[in-house]
């Protein structure tokens, strides 16, 4: 009894002990650090700023309930409920509506679309992504590009 | 473009798995690894603070009992932690019920990261951290640690099983940490967060505000990944931005879990014969490579599935997932294509294609002394692996490792209607697709794969408690099993003739991948005939 005590519980309490430490305390305290300094962007759950506001996160879907902008899928359609792409084909579905509340020509929604494209392309390294749209950039895109269509919107409120 | 993404999930894992590979069969034998003084200095001081002599030799039993006291004890922490997390500190929630608690705490011990609750709405960030973060390095540690232990028992008599304490420190400390620490660096950069805080409260392009649940993401979804868990931060799994934001980080972790279940036959190959490895190896591969044809043969519509994966990306993810036992999913199970669904029944059945870390690899060699047994019997000569004989005991054992599977499957599953428990969840009447997610269930429990269907609505007592048994029976059992078997090998005496039945080989590796795909499809398909196959 005494051998058991002294050669298994007591070296395995040991071991748990320290691995709490290592891997559970200073392992992910070591990445926050690193993460928050160096990467606060990603870090801290890629946040949009736009005109010195949070507008949203890049990563996760938002709800528009104005046809002035793109709209993201709905939230039980998807894997992860949130969502934050469409596919090119539903983007370009949903040109015509925007285009009839805003007023913007369908082939310079097109361009902003396509754009978007291109920029998710380069951040997959070009092949490791199917093509898509990511909607919340697309439509701080919009807002940057039209604000007098989007002035109010963009300071709060529908 | 699908092709290339496939290329360089198989060039990339096993490039990396010949660079690993070679690192863990110097652990194995304690020969010299790069920067071999500063790591010996840690570890001695390790050993020093366990109190433990590196040089002690352990049987199997006191192997096995080393591993399961460390376990057990882990898990009663883990336990502590999830009952009173609403007195812990980092954004207290309330603490879990016994039966959710218990079933969690053998979920994640036995590697297999089931999960009846939503991480972003039921734990703290100190439980995540501290309690899950720590208990996905202790699951494959203790996996990969009774791998070692098993492939000595054939290196020579009497080489010894090595010291679990030892194994146990070693693996953590200059294995899973390191390459966990950068993994986790470069999914930050890929847009995983990590952070402290629980939440954030980000305003709208359209006005008003929307609360957005965070976390120490990054540092969890390494080890998730490479360490064969599965247990994901957010109830969505690899499939909510925040734990795989784009196609890159999509790959990449799908690399990780490959990594270390293909790095041991390699390991096997530098230690016991080239040839021998390489055509587990090869074995493993044949086995994925159906799984991947089957998922690959119909595609997935995009319901259930995420736009920045597309069809391929998801099936590639989850079959590799499944493949692995690691049990992550970028996908809901229910938007996959029956055929992906039969795959991945595939890699959960045989758990050796190429199966968990470490235990996937010991389960190969188990397939293979049944298959030494039955073409043994077949030709008439005496079966030896590894120039030893091999004894009606190792076939009892083996046979039990493998009988085990099954039996933990289908008796619980019949229990669960029986007791009508599987209809007061799926309601009735039961169909084909309902009868699956159960089978579903108490398959991935057994595996220790942890995908599933059902999810937060299994947190009901009966599928908490029975799937806490099955994950416990379906990790210990066969581990306990398999060390018996290495602690009768090491000491028994090697002949120096040619072994009658070459071990390798492109011969071999045909009847080895035949005989697994026909033991496992002979006890198996009558499952799969009323449920997936009707789908």
């Amino acid at each position: 009894m005494r051998t058991l005590k002294s050669k298994v519980f007591s070296p395995s309490i040991r071991i748990v002990v320290l691995m709490i430490v290592t891997t559970g305390v200073a392992y992910p305290l070591l990445v926050t650090a690193i993460g928050q300094t160096t990467l606060p962007y990603q870090s801290n759950g890629s946040q949009v700023i736009l005109n010195g506001k949070v507008v949203g996160s890049e990563l996760i879907a938002e709800n528009f309930n104005s046809t002035k902008f793109f709209q993201p899928r709905n939230s039980t359609d998807s894997g992860s409920g949130v969502d934050p792409d469409i596919t090119p084909d539903e983007a370009y579905s949903q040109i015509p509506t925007i285009s009839n509340a805003t007023g913007i020509p369908t082939n310079a929604l097109r361009t902003l679309v396509e754009l978007d494209i291109e920029r998710n392309k380069d951040a997959n390294g070009l092949l490791f992504a199917p093509d898509y749209v990511r909607v919340l950039n697309l439509n701080v895109e919009l807002v940057t590009q039209y604000p007098e269509i989007y002035q109010v919107s963009a300071n709060g409120g529908p | 473009m699908d092709i290339i993404i496939l290329l360089v999930v198989l060039i990339g894992s096993l490039g990396l798995a010949v660079i690993f590979g070679r690192y863990m069969a110097r652990m194995i034998v304690y020969e010299k690894r790069p920067l071999e003084k500063t790591l010996g200095r840690v570890e001695n001081g390790f050993y020093h603070l366990i109190g433990v002599d590196k040089y002690e030799q352990m049987t199997w039993k006191q192997y096995f009992l080393a591993l399961i006291v460390t376990n057990v004890i882990a898990a009663v922490f883990l336990m502590v932690i999830l009952l009173y997390q609403n007195s812990l500190p980092l954004s207290p929630k309330p603490g879990l019920s016994i039966d959710l608690a218990f079933n969690t705490v053998a979920s994640f011990v036995t590697n297999t990261d089931l999960q009846h609750y939503a991480g972003d709405q039921q734990l703290s960030i100190f439980s995540q951290m501290v309690g899950l973060i720590f208990m996905m390095f202790v699951a494959p540690a203790s996996g990969i640690a009774s791998c070692f232990a098993f492939i000595r028992a054939f290196i020579r008599k009497e080489f010894g099983l090595g010291n679990f304490y030892v194994d146990f420190t070693r693996i953590i400390l200059t294995l899973l940490l390191p390459i966990a620490f950068i993994s986790a660096l470069l999914l930050l950069l890929l847009g995983v967060p990590q952070t402290l805080d629980s939440s954030i409260t980000v305003g709208n392009l359209q006005g008003g505000n929307q609360t957005i649940t965070i976390g120490p993401v990054a540092s969890l979804e390494s080890i998730k990944q490479l360490g064969s868990n599965g247990g994901g931060f957010f109830g969505a799994n690899s499939a909510h931005p925040y734990e795989n934001p784009n196609g890159l980080s999509n790959v990449f972790e799908t690399i990780l879990m490959l990594v270390i279940p293909f790095s041991l036959p390699i390991a096997y190959a530098h230690l016991l014969g080239r040839g021998r490895g390489i055509s587990i190896l090869a074995a493993m591969l044949i086995g994925f490579g159906v799984m991947l044809a089957l998922g690959l043969s119909e595609h997935n519509g995009l319901t259930g599935l995420e736009t920045r994966f597309g069809s391929f990306g998801t099936t590639l993810f989850m079959e590799s997932s499944l493949a692995t036992n690691t049990g992550s999913a970028n996908a809901a199970l229910s938007g996959l294509s029956p055929n992906a669904i039969i795959g991945g029944y595939l890699g959960m059945f045989i758990q050796a294609i190429p199966g968990a870390d470490g235990t996937g690899m010991m389960t190969m060699i188990i397939f293979i002394i049944l298959t030494l047994f039955i073409v043994g019997l077949m030709v008439g000569k005496t079966p030896e692996f590894m120039s030893m004989k091999i004894t009606p005991r190792d076939v009892r054992l083996a046979a039990f490792v493998f009988l085990i599977h099954p039996a933990f499957i289908l008796i619980p599953t019949v229990v669960a209607y029986t007791s009508e428990n599987a209809q007061s969840v799926l309601g009735t009447p039961t169909t084909a697709a309902t009868y699956n997610q159960v089978l579903y269930e108490f398959t991935s429990a057994s595996a220790n794969n942890g995908s599933d269907y059902l999810g937060t609505s299994a947190n009901i007592l009966f599928f908490n408690w029975s799937t806490a048994l099955v994950m416990l029976v379906g990790r210990y059992a066969p581990i306990g099993l398999m060390l018996a078997i290495a602690g009768s090998f090491t000491t028994r005496d090697r002949k120096e003739i040619i072994e009658p039945i070459k071990t390798s080989g492109p011969l071999f590796v045909g009847v080895l991948s035949i005989m697994v795909f026909i033991l496992t499809a002979l006890t198996f398909f009558p499952f799969l005939v009323m449920g997936p196959f009707l789908m």
